[in-house]
């Protein structure tokens, strides 16, 4: 945080604004890896949101870095979303499948139970109620004895350290 | 343990989530038999960090190929430009829209709204702006106004959203914005449960589908801190103060975090701990620059002062407040000068020097009286009730509490002040007013201010 002595600069214009910032904006695009075609959204809502409040913001490059840096974290954290949710449905499709030879669903029920069987034990448990009984939320709340708010929360927490087992996150696992 | 490995591109896309659904099932099973090569492959791609939060830097999910900074040139350049053409647009919107307000100002409140909800003229993003702006200016003067004014900018916001012409986080913060301004100038009016139900309408909105910007997000949880502080539930406030600290700093927007730890250390004094007000006030200072925002720099050197005295450190106080004359003198208002005569006198009074007290007080009365402002003047009275008692002066004590007793009787302030207020008027009567009584007294009636029964 500036001290009261570090005044802010003030440009004359957006384009010396622009001008100035440019090189932080491009290593906080480097720094979170965005995708460049997704970068060019995140920077276009963050500078249209800038210069409709930019009448109330004294310190402007503090809120420009800080706002699209947030923007960048929200695009990892759904990405990681978007990660947890099709490994997810991979898994149910896998075990769904109504014509999978004997051998290859006894294959499949022997690697499930060992991933789930690193995971922490209340994933175990509500993973395997999951895709061995198919149960919805609704049902696994009720079985684990979650409210129905809650239940989606822990869901997602242990979606995300499946996918992370899958991805080679051995040590982050832990009972 | 099937024999074929997805390619690298495979595994790059699989950790980003972008593989079509039977890639996904094909990788997925591949992974779930426990391929090392694999899984080597698939943990060099994840950061060894935990989720990615609000407060830390995580990075993403490596790529094989990942933009360079210089990389990103393009697409900066295309932005850029876009967005230097669009801020001429809202140039103009914004000098529109202080036309639109001058035209709907000059219609009583009724009309007003008329011409808000039948002309489509008047559906405009930068109106609503405006009126949250003119309300929340309205409210240190004319609180029905601005109230007025907050219900108009509801309409327009209202309006402006529903037209869809705003992607989802610009629409969730103009509605935040109006609803909690709304709820501000409700509470500023003496409608509690008004507020708390406007700022409940923000609250929500701010979390719908979409998001909301992080310095809207800030104004509304200040608004209902300020309800919580006028509601004397002052944990909540506290609380709520910090997280928009947090975001402020987040932002780096020191005006807006001085002002946020002013209002935390105004709670504080309210709450009793004038120690850590005071601390507060001091950190406040380190903030704003002096040269930059004169203003802001004073009324935090002013509440300072003010906690020294309060809490019976009149030398510093004292000290103080002879340094911030100037300041005083040269950014104050008429009415800030006789604030700072009250706190002259009342700082004299903590040293003793009664002489100084009585006259800064008399002053200090008969300016309240001027501007009509006859809370203040009966408080002040009250700090002049407290010289007398310390004079042995008793006829003039009791003439004082008379005086102020009909001034309250009149409004209907707290029933435990006016209680207090009679029982010093009855030992007025009787010449048993102690000073000590009548401090306490005048103590429990400026806290009473704002509180309804």
């Amino acid at each position: 945080m500036m001290s009261a002595q570090e005044r802010p600069i003030i440009e004359a214009t957006l384009e010396d604004f622009l001008f100035r910032v440019r090189p932080r904006i491009k290593a906080l695009f480097g720094r979170f890896q965005i995708p460049l075609e997704d970068s060019e959204d995140l920077l276009q809502q963050t500078l249209l949101a800038f210069i409709y409040q930019r009448p109330v913001i004294r310190d402007t490059e503090p809120w420009l870095l800080g706002t699209l840096r947030k923007k960048c974290l929200l695009y990892l954290r759904e990405k990681r979303r978007t990660l947890y949710e099709t490994v997810d449905a991979s898994v149910l499709e896998l075990v769904a499948r109504p014509v999978a030879p004997a051998q290859e669903a006894a294959d499949l029920r022997r690697d499930l139970l060992a991933a789930l069987g690193r995971l922490p034990s209340r994933c175990q448990a509500l993973l395997s109620l999951r895709y061995t009984y198919g149960l919805d939320q609704a049902e696994l709340a009720r079985r684990m004895g979650y409210s129905p708010a809650s239940i989606s929360k822990v869901t997602a927490r242990c979606l995300a350290t499946l996918s992370r087992y899958l991805c080679g996150q051995r040590f982050v696992l832990r009972k | 343990m099937t024999e074929h490995h997805p390619s690298p591109r495979e595994l790059e896309e699989f950790v980003l989530g972008r593989l079509p659904k039977g890639e996904m099932r094909k990788v997925s099973r591949h992974l779930l038999a426990g391929c090392e090569e694999c899984g080597r492959a698939t943990s060099s791609l994840w950061s060894h960090e935990a989720e990615p939060t609000e407060v830390a830097d995580r990075p993403a999910p490596k790529q094989l190929q990942a933009p360079t900074p210089d990389a990103y040139d393009q697409v900066l350049d295309r932005v850029f430009a876009r967005v230097v053409a669009k801020e001429k647009v809202i140039e103009q919107e914004r000098a529109e829209a202080a036309h639109l307000f001058a035209e709907l100002i000059r219609h009583p409140p009724a009309r007003r709204e008329l011409l808000v909800r039948n002309s489509v003229r008047f559906r405009r993003r930068m109106l609503a702006e405006k009126l949250v702006e003119e309300s929340h200016t309205a409210g240190f003067s004319a609180p029905a106004q601005s109230v007025d004014l907050a219900q108009l900018a509801v309409l327009v916001a209202e309006a402006v959203c529903a037209a869809g012409e705003l992607d989802a986080e610009a629409s969730n913060s103009l509605a935040a914005k109006t609803w909690a301004q709304l709820g501000n100038a409700l509470r500023v009016a003496g409608d509690l449960s008004g507020a708390e139900r406007e700022i409940a309408r923000a609250l929500e909105q701010l979390d719908a589908p979409g998001g909301s910007s992080m310095l809207d997000r800030a104004t509304v949880h200040y608004r209902l801190a300020a309800l919580r502080k006028e509601q004397r539930r002052f944990a909540e406030a506290l609380e709520l103060l910090d997280r928009v600290g947090a975001i402020y700093r987040r932002l780096g927007q020191r005006s807006l975090l001085a002002r946020t730890l002013r209002k935390k250390a105004m709670v504080l004094g309210e709450a009793g701990e004038p120690e850590a007000e005071i601390a507060l006030y001091h950190r406040a200072l380190e903030l704003i620059d002096q040269q930059e925002e004169p203003w802001d720099f004073l009324v935090a050197r002013h509440n300072l002062i003010c906690a020294l005295s309060d809490c019976g450190r009149y030398r510093e106080a004292f000290a103080l407040l002879f340094h911030t004359r100037p300041l005083y003198l040269k950014h104050g208002t008429p009415l800030t000068l006789v604030h700072m005569r009250w706190l002259e006198g009342a700082i004299a009074l903590g040293l003793g020097r009664l002489d100084q007290a009585e006259a800064a007080f008399c002053e200090v009365r008969s300016k309240y009286l001027e501007r009509s402002m006859d809370f203040d003047a009966a408080l002040a009275a009250l700090n002049l009730a407290e010289v007398y008692a310390r004079r042995g002066r008793a006829g003039e004590v009791r003439v004082l509490a008379e005086e102020v007793l009909a001034v309250f009787a009149a409004r209907q302030i707290h029933r435990e002040a006016f209680a207090a207020l009679s029982m010093l008027a009855e030992a007025a009567r009787v010449e048993t007013a102690q000073a000590s009584l009548v401090r306490e007294v005048s103590d429990l009636v400026k806290r009473s201010r704002g509180l309804q029964d």
